[in-house]
């Protein structure tokens, strides 16, 4: 199992160093500078210079890039320079926002996207799967970002059954959280509700034209046990292994959500930190980001280790 | 006057019209009875950049920290100076000393008192952090003279002094000494207003509380500005941060929020059929101007400048850029107030002259360079202003772009001498406050203009030196008609705010940032 | 595929010539391939007679006409600077499809160039592929809007910070053919009658990467036209006035009560687009790829 966990966990290190080298230098492209944001219109040269030495922006890149690694491997990933906290607070504070809204993006996903694709499969080449396949297609075709005004003007605007936007934490109010999160969660899960719907569908056609399949039909058994019990738990495996990617683009998709709904969430940080020039934020903000990308594709793919006896066997 | 001052939309000059600057009574009707209680939750676009209300100057800071700190001077609601947290000011024969004797029992959120010992430590850390520190560059020393009294000693008279200090702009607060010692943004944030912070979570809302042991004015009938008598009503305020309009308004419609800020104007006219909604018209908010940049071609040719001002139909820009709310207004203060310069440049300012633009675009040589007008996406009105200048500018045969960056970008190349020709910017508290901020943009060592003009200067130094408010008329006259004829900048118009609440808030009335005391629901 | 003549002259392109025809005229009759044609093809002639079809200029403000609604004289209505948002969707159509173009011939290029690296030489994967993985872990919207930022709003931009967003994916798609394709007996007879490695990658490998691309770059299409709309919607696209789908969209946003059509319509042309090259790329993966249809 060691075997197994401990390479896998080593290869992240260069991503996530390739990712810190990649912030470093988007920085030093980005023009603007904090300074004039945090003084504002009216600044004069001299205070602009005060903030920048404050900041440590005086130093040269190099400079700047060997007291940030230094930090980090202390666990330090500096001060914002706007916010008033450190980038690991500012981080964790929103964290509970995205990870809500990706978490409860992902369930709607899956479990939409598995029962739409089991129905179509059911019922390959009549009408219900012609009309659930296209939804699908059209769904994963939508602009997501533009679906949710679409559904803020319906839902929130006209029937005012939801609010049009901000969070309410779950400990608070899990009635209002959950209020709060279903607008986001159904805009965000659209496009992987698609993709799960057309790939769940395939794998189910895929896995009722086995051989085993047609035993099992042959020796009587009733059409939606061979379904469910058969060809349903052997399509599952390909779609396991997509949660992981799955998991990245939902990640990523979040920020326009966050953006759309005005949550308060990592994505609207990180963006609002690449507006003001706030560099500790943007560059922690990503490295955490990418570092949970990176763990839950290493977390998923143990996992498949463990579930798909092809690969366990072939590894021993 | 032979310009008056035009509305964009009749429908908009309702009787709730409430221009800024403008006098009314401070006091509350006695007929209205107010209620203690209550949350009162409000809508702003962005976050403040800080709570540290010496170290900001922006208006989403100020919107906050306005209600959780005082200064000793401030302003009342006509823009005059009026002492707050000092009892009165005593200003020396020889304009050398000002005495600042201090209110006695006022508290801070921590439960201590404030003391002279507390207003120095803050006015020296202001020198060290404030944003506009320069409004204390006259002030020599500061000397503590009693328990309940600090000394102003100046370097040399100067008679705008008590104007400046005033200002709210990055106001000069009174902090606990403890605080005082700290760097900037590392304070907790502790003033002396009627409402106590209580959190701040970025992107998301900031929290307020009503602070119970707060000491009012006893001078004033009510507030006025921000100062004067102030009464806290509501127990909390909470200021959610939602960028986008949309967002605001349904935010407002759905009662989730009872007060929003910068509402679109085609949504205002909407409200205002809404009895559940009341709209808050502030008139004369802020200038809309484009500023030149002198050292950059083609816009470093006199002429070319002329011919950009003569170019454009400042009507359309406006309808556009405020979607409907403005005032055409071709002077450099709102009229009315005590520095408006009467009709100089309101002939180039009425109608835009094709003719004598192609003129000026001869004499200039102009060879078909880029015109760029630098603009930001943060602020609708400055986009939308570039878009159209560009359309109309290019009627000439002027080769306008847009360009448009990020606000943090725009702020530091327009700081350049490259890089842009034009640059659309909203000026709010520079007009408010008065001739100065206006006038200080075009001279001194960073100019708007990137350049210095000798008489610019001069009319700027009899500006600030003139003994009597007549020299100081006559100067301000001269520096419009300076601006006319050397374009530094070209005033667009004034541009208006819509704030909207819902009909169940009552004392609210709009002035530079919302006052949540002395409002209560019913 | 048929490359396996390893004798065939260099310089004969006619049975090439004539393999493609037959290709495309197989994929011509599928099905999927005829419909998103239709679909993604009506965009394309909007795209392309821009200049034709719109009614008006794109950017010529009326204030007399502020946020009209649909009606005779603006079949899709005006916005708030009194421009024509049918006009503007065609222009912003044309837009999206030229960022889409960008990015997919860039992707296309630099995704081949690196996979085929990788995936032949041995000393470059290992480098080359953390580097890839690194792009890959970030949010890719994030990604292209700090690049966006960087690089300062232009169409050019966009697709700049598009294409490094997309392209470590089709490398890695292009490395896994390579490496199916590297140890195939064809490959290892071509190198032993003494084939230069350049002849190899060309008249071998590269061929046989192709389905797949093509595949891959069909989304790549869908999903360059999706994000550049939403760089726009963020304000990081081309700058104003030039219309993109997605800035229009951004700017409907304040007017969704009072205007809503302002967001409505660019929002539908971005889903007939994509939607046009899902179909298509669907039909591809069927007749191109069949290994890969259950992805």
């Amino acid at each position: 199992m060691r075997s197994v966990i401990v390479p896998r966990v080593l290869s992240a290190i260069p991503v996530l160093f390739v990712v810190s080298v990649v912030t470093f230098l988007l920085m030093w492209l980005v023009p603007g500078d904090v300074a004039s944001q945090i003084a504002g219109p009216d600044a004069s040269a001299a205070e602009l210079a005060a903030i920048r030495e404050r900041l440590g922006l005086d130093r040269s890149i190099f400079e700047q890039a060997l007291i940030w690694y230094g930090n980090l491997f202390k666990g330090d990933l500096g001060q914002s320079y706007v916010l008033n906290r450190s980038v690991v607070d500012a981080v964790i504070e929103r964290l509970p926002v995205t990870l809500s809204l990706t978490f409860l993006a992902l369930v709607l996903a899956i479990v939409f996207g598995f029962v739409l694709g089991v129905v179509a499969a059911a019922n390959h080449n009549s009408w219900i799967d012609q009309l659930t396949m296209t939804g699908a297609l059209i769904g994963l075709s939508l602009p997501d970002f533009w679906f949710g005004l679409v559904l803020i003007f319906f839902f929130a605007v006209e029937l005012g059954w939801f609010p049009t936007g901000g969070y309410v934490p779950l400990a608070e109010d899990p009635i209002g959280w959950l209020n709060a999160m279903t607008l986001p969660a159904m805009t965000l899960a659209l496009t992987q509700m698609g993709v799960i719907a057309r790939m769940v569908r395939s794998s189910m056609l895929e896995q009722l034209g086995q051989d085993y399949v047609r035993t099992a039909r042959a020796k009587g058994m009733p059409g939606h046990v061979v379904l469910f019990k058969h060809a349903l738990r052997n399509a599952l495996i390909p779609v396991v292994t997509l949660i992981g990617i799955m998991t990245g683009l939902l990640l990523g998709g979040a920020v326009v959500i966050e953006v759309v709904y005005s949550l308060p969430g990592v994505g609207r940080l990180i963006i609002g930190a690449i507006q003001n020039r706030d560099y500790p934020i943007v560059q922690g903000g990503l490295l955490l980001t990418a570092a949970i990308f990176v763990f839950v594709n290493i977390a998923v793919d143990i996992l498949y280790t463990f579930i798909d006896p092809r690969v366990r066997h072939g590894k021993q | 006057m032979t310009i008056a001052p035009r509305s964009g939309h009749g429908a908009l000059l309702r009787a709730a019209a409430i221009a800024v600057g403008v006098a009314f009574a401070a006091a509350p009707l006695a007929a209205q009875a107010q209620t203690m209680g209550g949350d009162f939750v409000l809508a702003q676009s962005a976050n403040p950049p800080s709570l540290d209300a010496m170290t900001s100057s922006s208006e989403s800071a100020r919107n906050i920290n306005m209600n959780i700190y005082e200064s000793l001077v401030t302003i009342d609601e006509n823009v005059t100076p009026i002492p707050m947290l000092a009892e009165r000011i005593e200003t020396s024969e020889d304009g050398l000393s000002y005495v600042f004797p201090l209110r006695q029992g006022v508290k801070f959120h921590n439960g201590d008192e404030m003391m002279a010992s507390d207003v120095k430590a803050s006015l020296e850390r202001y020198r060290e952090v404030g944003a506009t520190r320069g409004m204390l560059d006259k002030v020599k020393e500061i000397e503590i003279t009693g328990d309940y009294e600090v000394t102003f000693h100046m370097s040399e008279p100067t008679p705008t002094f008590i104007e400046g200090f005033a200002s709210p702009r990055a106001p000069a607060v009174i902090i606990p000494e403890e605080e005082a010692a700290k760097p900037a943004n590392e304070i907790e944030f502790i003033g002396t207003g009627p409402y106590k912070f209580v959190e701040f979570v970025p992107d998301s809302h900031v929290t307020l509380a009503r602070f119970d042991e707060y000491s009012a004015r006893q001078d004033h009938d009510g507030p006025t500005g921000f100062g004067g008598k102030k009464t806290p009503y509501v127990d909390t305020a909470t200021y959610r941060i939602i960028p986008e309009a949309g967002a605001r308004i349904a935010a407002l419609e759905a009662g989730e929020v009872q007060w929003a800020d910068q509402i679109p104007v085609p949504a205002a006219k909407r409200m205002m059929d809404d009895p559940e909604l009341t709209v808050f018209e502030a008139r004369q908010w802020a200038f809309l101007t484009l500023i030149m940049n002198w050292q950059l071609p083609p816009t470093d040719n006199v002429d070319f400048r002329r011919a950009v001002l003569h170019a454009i139909d400042r009507e359309e820009v406006m309808a556009i850029a405020t979607e409907g709310f403005y005032d055409l207004n071709h002077g450099w203060q709102y009229p009315g107030r005590t520095y408006f310069a009467g009709d100089i440049g309101a002939d180039i300012y009425e109608a835009p002259d094709l003719e004598k633009a192609r003129e000026y675009l001869d004499r200039s040589g102009y060879d078909g360079q880029e015109f760029l007008i630098l603009t930001d996406p943060n602020y609708g009105e400055h986009s939308r202003a570039a878009v159209v200048i560009a359309d109309q500018v290019s009627d000439i045969g002027i080769n306008a772009v847009v360009k448009q960056l990020d606000w943090a970008t725009v702020l530091k190349i327009r700081l350049t001498d490259e890089g842009w020709n034009g640059w659309t910017l909203m000026q709010g508290l520079e007009p408010f406050l008065g001739p100065y901020g206006i006038a200080a943009k075009m001279t001194g060592d960073q100019p708007h203009q990137r350049a210095t003009h000798p008489e610019i200067d001069q009319a700027y130094d009899d500006l600030i030196t003139g003994a009597t408010v007549e020299e100081r008329q006559a100067a301000f006259a001269e520096l419009q008609s300076l601006i006319y004829d050397l374009v530094p900048q070209i005033k667009i118009g004034d541009v208006g705010r819509m704030q909207a609440g819902s009909a169940s808030l009552k004392g609210f009335k709009p002035f530079r940032a919302p006052r949540v005391h002395d409002i209560w629901f019913e | 595929m048929a490359s396996n003549d390893v004798d065939s002259v260099p310089g004969t392109f006619a049975p090439a010539l004539r393999e493609l025809g037959m290709q495309l005229r197989k994929l011509g009759a599928h099905r999927s391939i005829q419909i998103g044609g239709i679909l993604f093809g009506a965009i394309v002639l909007v795209a392309i007679f821009a200049d034709l079809i719109a009614p008006f200029d794109p950017n010529e403000n009326n204030y007399r006409a502020m946020l009209a609604a649909p009606g005779d004289a603006h079949l899709l209505g005006t916005d708030a600077f009194g421009r024509d948002i049918l006009s503007r969707v065609i222009h912003g159509t044309r837009l999206s499809l030229v960022v889409g173009i960008i990015v997919v011939i860039a992707t296309g290029v630099l995704g081949t160039i690196i996979g085929v690296l990788t995936g032949y030489v041995r000393w470059l994967d290992s480098p080359l592929m953390r580097v890839m993985d690194g792009l890959m872990a970030f949010p890719g919207v994030l990604l292209a809007i700090a690049l966006a930022a960087a690089l300062g709003p232009s169409v050019v931009n966009a697709a700049i910070a598009l294409t490094i967003t997309f392209m470590p994916r089709t490398a890695r798609i292009v490395r896994g053919s390579v490496l199916v394709v590297r140890e195939m007996p064809y490959v290892e007879a071509a190198r032993a009658c003494g084939a230069h490695d350049r002849r190899i990658v060309l008249r071998h490998i590269l061929p046989n990467a192709m389905p797949p691309l093509i595949v891959q770059l069909t989304f790549v299409f869908s999903v360059a036209i999706l994000a550049e709309a939403v760089l726009s919607f963020m304000g990081v696209g081309p700058p104003p006035p030039t219309p993109s789908l997605g800035n229009i969209i951004a700017e409907g946003r304040s007017y969704i009560r009072e205007a809503p059509w302002i967001a409505l319509a660019p929002g539908v042309a971005i889903a007939i687009s994509v939607l046009g090259l899902n179909i298509i790329g669907d039909g591809l993966r069927d007749s191109l790829d069949p290994r890969l249809r259950n992805l």
